[in-house]
């Protein structure tokens, strides 16, 4: 699914902020990326979700080498990757509904095929009262679940989060993790980036640590 | 209840709107000025065309109205015997005199000017007279008799008519290419407006034709509704000029009426149509030019 081979990358003419990185997401995997705050948890994320290209190394997506890749390739296989961004990244002026509903334009589904999926999943996510509103008047944990439903609402491949949790409730987040847990059932590659050690511990999953731009595997996912 | 399009109305879009309905007003302006200029071409061609006019110059010295009648009765005489020729007729004094107002009013005094006779003549459709012939005979039997048949009139007044036909063109052109100019500044700085949203999309996996799609629909529907108005207020003003004329204003007695067809003015519909479709070209192949610059 995805695979990283001596990757390093930085920003202009700055530090590594990543380092030699390897390691290989199996489909159908379960993934926490842990580090302290700037060891390049968000800069990874971002080369798996083909957002950056990195400065050296090799990267696999899908079974494309990223390097070779023709350009028009590339939106085929951002389409199917799921992003929650750290700052959520939702377009103000569309209602909570449109914002959830964008990676299904995009795909280019229509709204009488996509409406129903979409009131559900904020239904699930316990927005069903809020579907009209827009984000500004959204508090930070509700922005947050609209943009986890809109990372989620194409049932992507492969699912990447930066702190998807960080901005809500203990009962809300342990609601979310396990709509990851169901995607990730139902055969979608999850990889969560998060500080949050008790979430980590309180799964099975397998981690990876960045440490100053380096992976450490230090936890193969438990039976 | 639902916000359906992706790209919001607001960022910075009423400089643009007012600057594409002034362009429109100018272009519809020209566009006008082009159909009034080919009505005057037509009017001065129809008018002229197919006639002839003998002037018979009164004598300075003499039995003045005498020779003038009997010059007019011979040079109609001539006229009348000449193939091609179906009607010949003299004016009568009250026509010239009413020829001659615009210029000298109608003072009593006026009367009392040695004006020439004049003789109008049509010449049958698809007949070719011999100028020259019917010149030298009109001189033999009248010796003040001139004949002008208006061509180097009908020929001034037509490529007159044409620079301006072809003016307004050039100005249509200039302002087309004004409009893209600044459609494709605006869509850059809408590009960078909006930035956030662009990356967004992009990183959701938009191809950049969709992108291109959120941009030239937004500049699509700003233009064609600015380039109405524009296009609206320039046809109101050919409208009011219309309606001044038809009350008997006019702006100019001795040129033909300064207004549009209340029909015409359909082709004022040309602006914001063709205003839209730059706005929408321009916005594209600058969106995807600059999309080519992400990774």
């Amino acid at each position: 699914m995805v695979r990283f081979e001596n990757v390093g990358m930085r920003y202009g003419a700055g530090p590594e902020v990543l380092r030699d990185v390897t390691f290989v997401l199996e489909s159908g995997s379960f993934t926490f990326l842990t580090g302290l705050s700037g060891a390049g948890k968000t800069t990874l994320l971002k080369l798996i979700s083909v957002a950056e290209p990195p400065s050296r190394g090799l990267i696999t997506l899908f079974g494309h080498d990223l390097a070779t890749a023709k350009r028009s390739t590339l939106p085929g296989l951002r389409r199917r990757i799921g992003v929650v961004f750290q700052d959520f990244r939702l377009l103000d002026h569309l209602s909570a509904f449109d914002n959830v509903a964008l990676p299904l334009r995009i795909a280019g589904r229509k709204e009488s095929e996509y409406a129903r999926d979409v009131e559900e999943l904020l239904v699930w996510v316990g927005l069903g009262d809020r579907m009209n509103a827009i984000p500004p008047t959204l508090s930070g944990g509700e922005q947050q679940r609209v943009a986890i439903a809109r990372a989620v609402v194409a049932k992507p491949d492969l699912l990447v989060a930066d702190e998807p949790t960080g901005n809500v409730d203990p009962e809300i987040g342990a609601r979310l993790i396990r709509l990851f847990a169901e995607l990730n059932r139902l055969g979608t590659t999850v990889l969560i980036a998060t500080h949050d050690r008790a979430l980590v511990e309180s799964t099975r999953a397998r981690e990876m640590r960045l440490v100053d731009g380096r992976l450490v595997e230090l936890r193969m996912s438990r039976p | 209840m639902k916000n359906r399009r992706i790209m919001p109305n607001s960022k910075g879009a009423a400089p643009l709107d007012v600057v594409i309905a002034v362009m429109a007003f100018l272009a519809a302006l020209a566009l006008g000025a082009s159909l009034i200029a080919q009505h005057a071409a037509d009017s001065w061609s129809a008018g002229l065309s197919g006639k002839i006019t003998v002037q018979i110059l009164p004598a300075s010295t003499g039995a003045a109205r005498d020779g003038l009648a009997a010059e007019t009765e011979a040079a109609l005489a001539v006229l009348r015997g000449t193939p091609g020729i179906v009607r010949a007729t003299p004016l009568t004094e009250a026509e010239q005199l009413k020829l001659v107002q615009p210029w000298l009013g109608a003072e009593a005094l006026v009367a009392e000017l040695p004006l020439p006779q004049l003789i109008d003549a049509d010449i049958a459709p698809g007949s070719v007279l011999d100028m020259d012939a019917l010149a030298r005979h009109l001189k033999s039997a009248a010796p003040h008799a001139v004949l002008d048949d208006h061509s180097h009139w009908i020929n001034r007044l037509r490529d007159l008519a044409q620079t301006l036909v072809w003016s307004a063109y050039g100005v249509l052109f200039l302002i087309a290419v004004a409009t893209a100019s600044i459609v494709a500044f605006a869509t850059r700085a809408g590009l960078d407006a909006h930035n956030d949203m662009v990356s967004l999309l992009h990183q959701m996996g938009a191809q950049a034709g969709f992108i291109a799609r959120v941009f030239e629909g937004h500049y699509f529907r700003a233009a064609l509704t600015a380039a109405g108005a524009g296009a609206a207020t320039a046809a109101a003003i050919f409208l009011a000029a219309g309606g001044l004329q038809s009350v008997g204003y006019e702006a100019v007695p001795f040129l033909p009426p300064l207004s549009v067809k209340p029909i015409e003015l359909l082709w004022m519909l040309a602006v914001p149509a063709a205003a839209s479709l730059i706005a929408l070209v321009t916005a594209r192949v600058s969106v995807l030019a600059a999309l080519r610059q992400i990774h």
